[in-house]
Order: C-alpha cells, then sequence, then structure tokens
C-alpha cells in the first residue's frame, strides 16, 4: 500500500460520518433558513402599519404624497428604518458563529477604524462614527470580522452612544473572558449637527473600559495610544 | 409688547405697528395667531402618533424611559428639518439688495448644508459652493446662505436642489450669471442599501455667462477647488 497507493484512501466510516453531519446541518441550514424567513414575513407583516403613519408624516408636513418624487417613499422610508433597527432580531451567539479559537496569544489585540452607523433614540436621526474596540486574549481569541459584528447588533439599534459603548463591551466580555476589554466610539450626531444647537464640527466621545484596562492605566494608555489618529 | 414681538418673529417690518395702536390689525392678528397655532399643535400630535406607531411596528417598548417623549421630539425635529416650505426667498432677501458698481466674480463657498432625501426619509449634508456675476446689484452674503437653508429644509433630491438656488438667485438679483456647486454624502447609499462610506455626489447649475463662456465657469471652478 504505501508504494503504490495514489494518494486516496476511502474510509468507508469518515464517508459515513461526513453524509450524517451533512445531513445535521442541511437540517440546521433549514431551521436556520426557517428563523429567517419568518423574522421576515414579520417584518414584511409590518410594512403596511409603518407605511401608513410615514404617509400621515408627510401629510401633515404639508407635501403632496401624490407627487412623483414621494409616490413610493413611505415605503422605502418603512424598509429603510427596518433595515436601520434590524439589529433587535439579531444575537451575539449566532453571529459569533462558533469563530472563537484557543491561542496562546496574551497581547493587547484592537480592531480600530470601524464605521459605525446608528440612530439616536431621542430624535430618530442618525449619529456614525468610528468604533476602536481592544481585548486582552485569556486563551481565547475571536475572528476579527466579529468584532465589526458586534458593533453592527448593537449599532443597528434605537441606540444612546453611552448605552452603545457599554453593549459592545459587555458582549466582547461575555463571550471571550477576556482579561480586559476597552471600546472607544467617536460619533457625530445629526440631532446636534442639523437641527438644534447646530455645532457642526462637535463630535462625541464616550468609553467603557473593563478588567485590567480599567484597572491598570498602563494597559489603557497604549490601548488610547494605539487608537489615537 | 407681546404682539410686537410676533409681529418681529414673523419677519414682518415692525414699522407697520408702530403708527399707533391699529386695535383691528392687533385683534386679526392674535386670533389669526391663535387658530394657527391650534393648528400648528394638532398637526404635531398627528404626526406625535405617526412616530409612536412606527417605533412599536419596529418592535420598540414606547414605554421605556428613553423613548417616552421620543415621538414629540421626532414630529419636532421633522417639523424643523422641513421648514424650508413656511419660507420664501423674497422674505429672507430682506431687501439686502445693493446697487454696487461691481461686476466681477462674487464666490460664497464652503456652505454647509443639510437636507432630507425624499425617498427614504434620510439626511444628506454637504457643502454649497454659490458664485454670481453682479449686474449692477449685490446682495448680502450671508442671504445666499439663507436661501440654500429655505431650500434645503424640504424633502429634496440634490439635483433639484442645485436648480432652485441657483433659480433663487438669478431670479432675485438678475446677475450676467449663477453658478452653484453641490457636493454631499447621502446616508441612504452610506448607512444602508448599498453601503459604500466614502462616496459623494456633486450636482452643478451654470446660469448665464457661467454657462455660455468657458474661461468664466473656469475661473469660478478653480477658486473653489480645495487646494
Amino acid at each position: 500500500m504505501n508504494g503504490h497507493c495514489n494518494g486516496t484512501i476511502v474510509d468507508i466510516h469518515a464517508v459515513k460520518k461526513q453524509q450524517q453531519q451533512q445531513q445535521l446541518s442541511a437540517e440546521v441550514t433549514c431551521k436556520q433558513r426557517e428563523k429567517t424567513s419568518r423574522k421576515e414575513a414579520e417584518d414584511a407583516s409590518r410594512l403596511p402599519a409603518i407605511e401608513a403613519a410615514y404617509t400621515s408624516i408627510l401629510r401633515e408636513l404639508g407635501e403632496d404624497t401624490d407627487r412623483q418624487g414621494l409616490l413610493r417613499t413611505p415605503l422605502r422610508a418603512a424598509k429603510a428604518m427596518q433595515f436601520l433597527t434590524k439589529g433587535y432580531h439579531e444575537n451575539v451567539y449566532d453571529i459569533l458563529n462558533d469563530a472563537i479559537f484557543d491561542e496562546d496569544h496574551d497581547e493587547m489585540v484592537i480592531v480600530k477604524d470601524i464605521d459605525m452607523f446608528s440612530l439616536c433614540e431621542h430624535h430618530l436621526v442618525p449619529f456614525f462614527g468610528r468604533v476602536h474596540i481592544g481585548y486582552l486574549p485569556n486563551k481565547k481569541v475571536v475572528g476579527l470580522s466579529k468584532l465589526a459584528r458586534i458593533v453592527e447588533i448593537f449599532s443597528r439599534r434605537l441606540q444612546v452612544q453611552e448605552r452603545l459603548t457599554k453593549q459592545i463591551a459587555m458582549a466582547v466580555s461575555e463571550a471571550l473572558q477576556p482579561k480586559g476589554v476597552a471600546v472607544v466610539i467617536e460619533a457625530t450626531h445629526m440631532c446636534m449637527v442639523m437641527r438644534g444647537v447646530q455645532k457642526m464640527n462637535s463630535r462625541t466621545m464616550t468609553s467603557t473600559m473593563l478588567g485590567l484596562c480599567r484597572e491598570d492605566p498602563k494597559t489603557r494608555e497604549e490601548f488610547l495610544s494605539l487608537t489615537r489618529h | 409688547m407681546e404682539y410686537r414681538t410676533a409681529s418681529e418673529t414673523n419677519g414682518k417690518h415692525v414699522a407697520e405697528y408702530q403708527n399707533g395702536f391699529n386695535a383691528d390689525l392687533h385683534v386679526q392678528e392674535e386670533e389669526g395667531g391663535r387658530a394657527g397655532e391650534t393648528e400648528t399643535w394638532s398637526k404635531l400630535s398627528r404626526i406625535q402618533r405617526a412616530y409612536s406607531t412606527v417605533l412599536t411596528e419596529l418592535g420598540e417598548d414606547v414605554d421605556r424611559e428613553g423613548l417616552l417623549r421620543t415621538p414629540l421630539r421626532a414630529a419636532k425635529a421633522m417639523q424643523f428639518l422641513t421648514k424650508g416650505y413656511h419660507e420664501t426667498t423674497q422674505e429672507i432677501l430682506n431687501d439686502a439688495i445693493f446697487d454696487e458698481n461691481h461686476d466681477e466674480m462674487v464666490i460664497v463657498k464652503d456652505i454647509d448644508l443639510f437636507s432630507l432625501c425624499e425617498h427614504h426619509l434620510v439626511p444628506f449634508f454637504g457643502k454649497v459652493h454659490i458664485a454670481y456675476l453682479p449686474n449692477k446689484k449685490v446682495v448680502g452674503l450671508s442671504k445666499l446662505a439663507r436661501i440654500v437653508e429655505i431650500y434645503s429644509r424640504r424633502l429634496q433630491v440634490q439635483e433639484r436642489l442645485s436648480k432652485q438656488i441657483a433659480i433663487a438667485i438669478s431670479e432675485a438679483l438678475e446677475p450676467a450669471g449663477v453658478a452653484v456647486v453641490i457636493e454631499a454624502t447621502h446616508m441612504c447609499m452610506v448607512m444602508r442599501g448599498v453601503q459604500k462610506m466614502n462616496s459623494k455626489t456633486v450636482t452643478s447649475v451654470m446660469l448665464g455667462t457661467f454657462q455660455e463662456d468657458p474661461k468664466t465657469r473656469e475661473e469660478f471652478l478653480s477658486l473653489i477647488r480645495k487646494n
């Protein structure tokens, strides 16, 4: 066998196991698809009510809802709002997708300049900016894009910047149990820029430090200097 | 003193009321004002109710602390962001047009602009650069920015916005030429849909000499270019 085999060894048991696994994963995908399609159906069923609300808003603002540019606006605005609040239907466990790996690394890992878009829960007007996340692994590292996906889950909701920062930090903390987590968000709030006090260049910064990032000033300083521009 | 303050806020000349106390006018203004206020308030409460519906249908809990007064705030915000419908160029120009023997280009650039996309009701914002070639008449510089405000505080499409600003200036001043360039970022493209973070949309309108003479246009475009 050593000299004459072309390298392909067919192991019947392995093939059977593979087939079983494929069947299992197909079932899971089916269930997942069911879950997603249930959520989509639910979203679609709520659209008419949101559409009617937007039509009413446009009329009360004095616009003509029958003019060409506004004909399908209530539908588009309703779908846009559903997209901008889709974070309510997602949870951290699902999107992490088991992308947590054992790695013997205990130095700081930073993913910075993650673009973030959210909706101010007080005025329903967008605020957007950048998120910087750093954590000190404790034998477990996470897929890097998963940090950005965690940001997406919590930012696609009606939010307050302080709460958003904390939720991201807590999510990373619970998923990885690291030695420390640091999250800094720098954002521009349209509710302050395009209405109200109208300060064009103002930015709001919030931060949450957990674990070593909170207790040890040197660790915090390292994170802050690495994320500074 | 109440009525005098009201007249000032409405942009009317205070002088109209200075010559003695015209009781009839005063009463009419008060009643008209009160009726107007009631109507505004009922519109506001209808918009409020609509926003409550939106929040509930999106799956949020309208009774939680952070959202308690959100329908009211959002309604007022939308009214502010669409206040341009109730303003006219004539009012805000406020007769700030002066005779001046100047026929060289006048440019006001980097005017911050905030508007609402009429297709998705999501903001778009950017900068406006305006230039005109006076024909014996110049306008107060801030009035150009105020014209931008009137037309941008509406449900808009960037193309139409540029045109409306250009035509407004053209009608008010009858200059030899008008040029308007708008460079804006559309949140409907950035935070949803195709999600392209760094995209910008540029529209321009050239009237009069700016349209006919390429050298004039070139002068304007090079002066607004960022160095």
